[in-house]
């Protein structure tokens, strides 16, 4: 029987998930000419993927699948994935405040994207930890 | 998640006969959260802590057991 609990495996998938996106998007930065973005359909895949997959094996799952554990575990997770987003936010606004401007939009959604991914990767790895301390 | 109360769900389960799985499905549980309970890593709500001694027909202090905290300096 798996030791792994259906969140935990759904977070693991999602962890895979962003491995996938950051390795296709270091290659998207190294080796796309302008006016070729694979990287968005990959993001968009991904995500329908996940969440059919995700749908699917809740509705066919006779037992629980989430309970009020890993909903505390969602808690931490969540509380991680929020210091991050507002630390990024901050700096964000002091970088905007200190040079005049965000120099360009896609510096700008460059990082947001990249602060996204950071909170999103932080948020599956401290709910993991928290899973296996309390396994 | 590590608390100061003890419990004796797994010696219980084992009188019964039952599985962990069994136990989760009658209390609304995963069967991962069943086995952090046992091991002590996780302790319940008083909701579930209800259901599991409603499961084992027992009163809740024969299934749950609190340690409380050495006072220091005393």
């Amino acid at each position: 029987m798996s030791r792994l609990s259906f969140q935990e495996k759904m977070l693991w998938g999602q962890l895979a998930g962003i491995m996938v996106v950051v390795g296709f998007y270091a290659r998207f930065l190294a080796h796309s000419s302008p006016g070729h973005h694979y990287f968005h359909a990959v993001l968009i895949v991904l995500l329908f993927l996940f969440a059919s997959v995700r749908t699917f094996v809740r509705r066919r799952s006779r037992s629980v699948v989430e309970d009020e554990r890993d909903r505390a575990v969602a808690s931490i997770g969540t509380r991680w994935s929020n210091i991050i987003l507002w630390l990024g936010l901050v700096l964000i606004l002091v970088m905007y405040w200190d040079h005049g401007s965000m120099r360009s939009a896609n510096f700008l959604i460059g990082v947001l994207f990249h602060l996204l991914i950071l909170a999103g990767a932080a948020r599956i790895i401290r709910e993991l930890v928290a899973y296996r301390m309390s396994a | 998640m590590s608390p100061r109360i003890s419990n004796t769900i797994r010696e219980l389960r084992g009188a019964r006969s039952m599985t962990q799985q069994e136990l989760a499905d009658h209390i609304f549980v995963t069967r991962q959260t069943v086995n952090a309970i046992e091991g002590d890593k996780y302790s319940p709500s008083l909701e579930v802590a209800f259901r599991i001694a409603h499961v084992f027909d027992v009163p809740l202090e024969q299934v749950f057991h609190y340690d409380p905290p050495r006072n220091r300096g005393k």
